[in-house]
């Protein structure tokens, strides 16, 4: 992507990779969850 | 007892009224009012405004929820707020009967979102203008409605011009609507008519991707990643064309009329076109004990609450000064009112403002976006919970602090779906703690595309419902 302005094939692939993915929802499951669970202890 | 009084049951009421419900409601008097009876997740309403999601599945009735969490709920639109201390009540009426009630409050939280102006743009939007809206959901279903016939008139083999994005050069919420624009393509794709369709994402953001908050950049591989470059590649990608900064000041039947930064007017036609309005705040009335209009005290110009912010700043100064934001959503002068989601008066925008040589402003107004709105809901109900039980407050979290999530999906498919996921620390910029031009959080904030997006909207969708039907658990799930 960066400088063609399109993704490349390889982007494509891993975002379509469902193993790839699987492991991409736990990382930003759990990033967003302590990122939001941090502004209830104000 | 103290008589608490949320109006609205949106993203900030609904939150503020479990918190007080839950906490405070046996020993103390909280009531919802609200114009509408059910909740509705607004985001699945992109779903709902072309067919993918039954309009029943993205709302629930809100009295069995209160019923359990001991609030009382007033089904009614407000008219009226009095103010002044010593007679403190609201003016309502009550849907159905048509009953004007009066009904006293010692806190008031006005969680009443957006007033949808369409007038602001002659010609706009599905009731009195040429283009559809999913920003309540029978306009969802008007648009879905329109947005099948057209499909129909592909399959016989009718090229269309399809055009969405902001339908006023000051309106916000963009976000919403380049989900929506995504997700067109992809049902298209799935139809089998992409080729059938001009795709257009007409937008008065100073840039692609700026969605209102001047842009969202990470670090990716040691570099800066802007959305800007992100938003544009899928764009490319998707074969949808673009025009941005451009203030759209009126349309007519298949015809919107625009302005651009150069000033240059122009005409685009289209078939179909999904228009986000102005936002305003709700046009209360603000009467003070002698009968006069107490509105300056309240409210800005635009009918937003006036808040604890610092206002009257510009943009440069503002960019510099977080802590104009405000910390607890109280109104200066009646601090016993609260406003709490798209209901109170932001300090300025956060994307950069332009004004053209015709004079126009074209300019993305700050989002206040679900998320946004729930945090600053828990804020003023634990607020409100700390003045009646202790007599001052302790929380406060500003947007210049916030940690905000965004998904916007593309196709709604938990097997080929795919959607941008965009996470930003914090919503307004901070530059005194975030020592990077951006005044972000580089590590914190996200933007990617993918399956796994599609996966976690689908389970956003299922806990915020839960969430906000106050079921087991549900505090553990944050704003
Ligand atoms: C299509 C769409 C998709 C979106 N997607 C996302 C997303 O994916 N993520 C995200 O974070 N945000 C999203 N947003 C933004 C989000 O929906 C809003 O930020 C949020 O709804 C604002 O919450 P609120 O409580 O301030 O207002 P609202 O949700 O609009 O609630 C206002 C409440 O006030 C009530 N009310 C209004 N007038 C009166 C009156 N006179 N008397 C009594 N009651 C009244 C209404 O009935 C309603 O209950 C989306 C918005 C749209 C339109």
């Amino acid at each position: 992507m960066s400088g063609s302005q399109e993704f490349s094939k390889a982007e494509k692939f891993w975002m379509s990779f469902k193993l790839y993915q699987l492991w991409r929802f736990i990382v930003l499951s759990i990033k967003v969850y302590i990122a939001a669970v941090q502004s209830k202890w104000k | 007892m103290a008589k608490v009084v949320v109006i609205g049951s949106g993203f900030a009421g609904q939150t503020a009224a479990l918190y007080l419900g839950s906490k405070i409601g046996k020993k103390h008097e909280i009531t919802v009012v609200s114009n509408r009876d059910v909740f509705g997740y607004v985001p699945s309403w992109v779903w709902v405004g072309m067919g993918h999601m039954k309009p029943e599945q993205t709302i629930f009735k809100l009295k069995p929820v209160y019923d359990r969490k001991n609030i009382r709920f007033v089904h009614a639109a407000v008219t009226e707020i009095h103010p002044d201390p010593g007679d403190q009540y609201i003016i309502e009426t009550e849907i159905g009967s048509g009953q004007t009630v009066r009904l006293d409050y010692d806190y008031l939280i006005i969680a009443s979102g957006p007033f949808l102006n369409y007038a602001g743009t002659p010609g706009l939007g599905p009731e009195n203008g040429y283009t559809h809206s999913i920003c309540t959901l029978p306009h969802a279903v008007k648009a879905r409605d329109a947005y099948l016939a057209l499909c129909e008139r592909m399959r016989k083999g009718e090229k269309v011009k399809i055009v969405v994005g902001t339908g006023h050069p000051l309106a916000t919420c963009q976000g919403a609507a380049f989900e929506y624009l995504v997700n067109i393509h992809k049902d298209l794709l799935k139809k089998g008519l992409r080729d059938k369709a001009d795709l257009l994402w007409l937008s008065n953001e100073p840039e692609l991707g700026d969605f209102g908050v001047n842009g969202v950049q990470i670090k990716r591989n040691g570099h800066i990643l802007r959305s800007e470059e992100f938003i544009r590649s899928v764009f490319n990608d998707h074969g949808i064309r673009y025009q941005v900064q451009t203030g759209v000041t009126k349309v007519e039947e298949g015809k919107i009329y625009w302005q651009n930064y150069q000033g240059e007017e122009g005409v685009t036609e289209f078939d179909f076109a999904m228009l986000i309005p102005q936002f305003k705040g709700q046009p209360f009335k603000y009467i003070g004990k002698d009968g006069s209009d107490v509105s300056s005290k309240l409210v800005n110009p635009a009918g937003f609450v006036v808040v604890d912010a610092i206002y009257g700043l510009s943009y440069e100064e503002l960019a510099q000064t977080p802590e104009a934001w405000p910390a607890r959503y109280q109104n200066p002068n009646y601090p016993n009112i609260f406003a709490a989601g798209i209901a109170f008066a932001p300090p300025g925008p956060i994307s950069k403002p332009f004004t053209n040589k015709n004079n126009l402003a074209i300019t993305a107004s700050p989002p206040r976006t679900g998320m946004v709105s729930g945090m600053i809901g828990r804020v003023v109900a634990m607020n409100v919970i700390d003045l009646i039980e202790k007599g001052s407050m302790t929380h406060e979290e500003r947007m210049s602090e916030m940690v905000v999530a965004c998904i916007a999906s593309m196709g709604d498919s938990l097997w080929d779906g795919n959607a941008v996921t965009i996470v930003m620390r914090p919503v307004v910029p901070n530059r005194k703690k975030y020592h990077n031009e951006y005044g972000r959080d580089l590590f914190i904030s996200h933007l990617e595309m993918g399956l796994a997006g599609a996966w976690m909207k689908f389970m956003l969708h299922h806990t915020f419902i839960w969430k906000f039907k106050g079921l087991p658990g549900w505090t553990l799930i944050p704003e």
